[in-house]
């Protein structure tokens, strides 16, 4: 071989090698030389098979006969062992060269260090594999378990372990090491995660990596504590680092152990960067499908206890989804597909006009809650509420989501108490007032007792033989002062129910009306009852008591809802309507379409006792006209053309005097509750007549 | 010398109890009027006193409290209770307590009387 090929060959970047058309090799350069450190003594013929890593060697060899057999060129890959032993994978080139005749002379070939570029595919895909697995939703122990066997792979000679931190961040718990004894795994859990317990706690403690690079003559912690467990497992080194969420919260430690001391290199530290974001990603992922998985079984849970049920519907095309549950409520099987024609013939009939009204809100597209009642093919009712809040979908469709609960139970205990509730006010009512009564009579009788009295001694004086003027003239001066005084009471007695002061102050109606509403909605609802607000914009302010204005609202309200107490064959509609009124008037009409009056009555609706309730007390709307005429207004009543009345009161923005009149007039005490108001209202009636 | 049978009169009204006094010597009794029972135990009278106008309902001991305190104390002597509460029923148990009749503030003359010569005979 002359010494200018040998030049070349040994400024090759490779291994390079030739044999004899045997296979048996009779060169190989310096590199090669180099690199296994063997002479070149020790590796003529076969004997660099010895430098072949065992595993490979079988498969190596496979080739090499093949191509001495075809004579056609090959190559392999292999790993080589350096001189220090490690092993290091090669692509190995065959190719023969041919004499002059055409006949295989020999061999020559070439093994070039693929290391690194093995190392990232091997890396590459097992990060892949860990992924997927994490993607496909696996069970973190696998994906832990594969994660810690790549990173054996990938750093060569090492052994590692995940371990992780409890809900609470306090101690530490297993997540995987499959390359390490059990019984060192073991020792490690349940350690308080504080600085002094070990590497794993010290990284997890601090949010830094730890490195131990000589367990023998480390000082950080004492020699018998896991120090003197991991040397007695042939332990030197243990590399800690810390695994972090993407909200940077640490979740576990990645540990790397190794056999001899050592200090990660620069590329050992891009690993672990790289091993310890796939541990997160794996981690936080299996955390986050256990988390969803529980609070599916809680909301599930939630639903069948709560009999909530929820539905979608798309308003273009009426498509309803149900959730199991809505079948369950209307007790339809959940294979027929949801109509709304379906629905219908579920919805109690009374409850029909409410409904259309609601699908109308539906095409709106607001938000809304809904009470209607169901009526089942075996009669029974349910009560279900509806809460409902509408999305626009990327693609522009209006679609509702909402949530069905069956409150019927509820409804029904409700309901038993309303009517305990009202059963029990009418007689309060009923049983204050004859105490209140009672009391008046007692106050009264005093003076009438003496002015009798002195009168009946009066007469007996002047009847006497002979006449006891004297007597008879200061019995008559008694019973005048009696007299008096029985006057005094009621004065005294007017003052005590008039005491309450009005407030005065600028009064928006609207507002005034909307708060009575918003009080009254859920007993109007109950009543099935529709309602129209047709409140004016702009609509100028009047100066009065709110709450006694609010109170004739309420009471008109009241009547409306009872007038239509029995109306089934029409809806129950209510219209509360404000408007600006001539010379400077405001004026709120409530018109329903309940039982009417005859228009005969018109006048003595105002009456106080007069009645067409068999609840009422029929003071409501003589107090509510008192409260009215107070303001410097009017109340009135109309019969509708159809069925039903509407009552209206009018009342001028600036009343002259009205401070006076709210102030030291005989007015209503709303803080007293309404059955002592109706029972003084009831009683002042009763004195004012006396 | 006539004596008069003394009558007393126990009610915390004023009313009455300057009405009620004129009333009795027109009708030839002796009269005294007190302003609460404790008023009338602690006075002379309650020896000769031969009947009681005792309202019923008044400040510290009521008039039935005074009728069982005299029964107590083995000085019994005929009631005839006055009051100004409506109460149903009321005549009805004072009568069961022993009273000798109940009249309702405001009351005729000729009633009081009768109640009087009634109360006095039972006894």
């Amino acid at each position: 071989m002359d010494s200018r090929f040998c030049r070349v060959v040994e400024t090759l970047p490779g291994l390079v090698w030739t044999s004899l058309p045997d296979g048996q090799v009779d060169f190989l350069n310096q590199r090669w030389r180099d690199y296994t450190g063997l002479s070149a003594g020790e590796t003529t013929g076969w004997d660099w098979q010895t430098t072949v890593h065992p595993d490979d060697l079988p498969h190596l060899r496979e080739r090499w006969d093949a191509c001495l057999a075809s004579g056609v060129p090959g190559e392999a890959q292999a790993r080589l062992r350096r001189f220090d032993g490690a092993y290091r994978w090669f692509l190995l080139r065959a190719s023969p060269s041919a004499d002059a005749a055409g006949d295989i002379a020999g061999w020559c070939g070439v093994a070039v260090d693929i290391e690194d570029r093995v190392r990232a595919e091997t890396l590459l895909a097992g990060e892949r594999r860990v992924l997927e697995m994490a993607a496909s939703g696996q069970p973190m122990a696998a994906m832990l378990d594969a994660l810690c066997r790549l990173v054996e792979a990938t750093i060569g000679g090492c052994r590692c372990g995940v371990v992780l931190l409890d809900a609470r961040g306090a101690r530490l718990e297993h997540g995987a090491a499959p390359g390490l004894p059990e019984h060192f795994v073991t020792t490690i859990i349940g350690r308080p995660v504080t600085a002094d317990a070990d590497p794993c706690a010290m990284a997890a403690r601090l949010d830094q990596q730890v490195i131990v690079a000589d367990l023998a003559s480390e000082t950080r912690w004492p020699a018998d504590g896991w120090r003197q467990t991991g040397l007695e497992l042939g332990l030197r080194a243990c590399w800690a680092t810390p695994i972090a969420s993407i909200h940077r919260k640490v979740l576990g430690v990645l540990a790397i152990h190794h056999h001899a001391p050592r200090t990660p290199a620069a590329s050992d530290q891009a690993l672990m960067e790289q091993f310890t974001r796939i541990a997160g990603i794996a981690i936080e992922r299996a955390q986050n499908d256990a988390a969803l998985k529980r609070s599916e079984a809680f909301l599930a849970e939630t639903r069948r206890l709560s009999s909530t049920g929820g539905f979608s519907k798309r308003v273009a095309t009426g498509e309803i989804t149900w959730s199991e549950e809505i079948y369950r409520i209307f007790e339809l099987d959940p294979a027929v597909p949801v109509t709304l024609d379906l629905i219908l013939t579920r919805v109690h009939p009374e409850d029909l006009p409410s409904f259309q009204d609601m699908l109308e809100r539906q095409r709106r597209g607001s938000d809304y809650e809904h009470d209607y009642r169901l009526l089942m093919p075996d009669r029974s009712v349910k009560y279900l509420h509806v809460v409902a809040h509408a999305n626009r979908g990327e693609d522009g469709e209006l679609e509702y989501i909402a949530a069905v609960q069956d409150v019927t139970q509820r409804r029904l205990a409700e309901d038993a108490l309303a009517k305990a509730r009202s059963e029990l006010t009418r007689v309060a009512r009923v049983s204050s007032l004859g105490a209140l009564t009672a009391s008046i009579a007692h106050e009264v009788n005093q003076p009438l007792s003496g002015i009798i009295t002195n009168a009946g001694t009066c007469l007996r004086m002047l009847a006497a033989d002979p006449p006891n003027v004297d007597g008879a003239r200061e019995t008559a001066r008694r019973t005048i002062r009696d007299g008096n005084r029985a006057s005094d009471v009621i004065t005294r007695l007017r003052a005590l129910f008039g005491k309450k002061d009005a407030t005065i102050e600028p009064v928006d109606l609207n507002e005034a009306t909307s708060e009575v509403i918003a009080l009254s909605l859920s007993e109007l609802q109950r009543n099935r009852v529709i309602l129209r607000q047709e409140l004016a914009d702009d609509l100028p302010r009047v100066i009065g008591d709110r709450v006694q204005l609010q109170q004739v609202v309420l009471n008109l309200l009241r009547n409306a809802m009872d007038s239509m107490s029995g109306v089934a064959d029409r809806p129950r509609l209510l219209v509360v309507r404000t408007e600006p009124d001539q010379d400077d008037h405001v004026r709120l009409t409530v018109r329903d379409a309940g039982v009417g009056f005859d228009p005969q009555d018109a006048e003595r609706l105002f009456d106080a006792f007069y009645t067409t309730k068999s609840g009422g007390m029929g003071i409501g709307l003589s107090v509510s006209r008192s409260i009215i005429e107070r303001h410097h207004g009017r109340l009135w009543a109309v019969a509708n053309d159809g069925p039903g009345a509407a009552f209206a009161f009018s009342i001028p923005e600036r009343p002259g005097g009205i401070s006076h009149a709210l102030a030291g007039g005989v007015t209503d005490a709303p803080d007293l509750g309404a059955i002592w108001t109706s029972a003084v209202t009831d009683a002042r009636n009763v004195i004012g007549t006396t | 010398m006539v004596i008069h049978s003394l009558v007393s009169i126990v009610d915390d009204d004023e009313s009455v109890r300057e009405s009620l006094p004129d009333l009795l010597r027109e009708f030839g009794f002796a009269a005294q009027a007190f302003s609460s029972a404790e008023e009338f135990l602690a006075s002379e009278f309650i020896g000769n006193t031969r009947c009681l106008i005792l309202d019923i309902a008044m400040p510290g001991m009521s008039g039935p409290e005074l009728q069982r305190e005299l029964a107590l104390r083995r000085q019994p002597i005929p009631v005839v209770f006055i009051t100004a509460h409506a109460e149903e029923m009321l005549e009805r148990r004072m009568q069961d307590r022993g009273g000798a009749a109940c009249l309702r503030k405001p009351f005729s003359d000729t009633a009081l009387l009768e109640a009087l010569q009634a109360a006095l005979q039972k006894n």
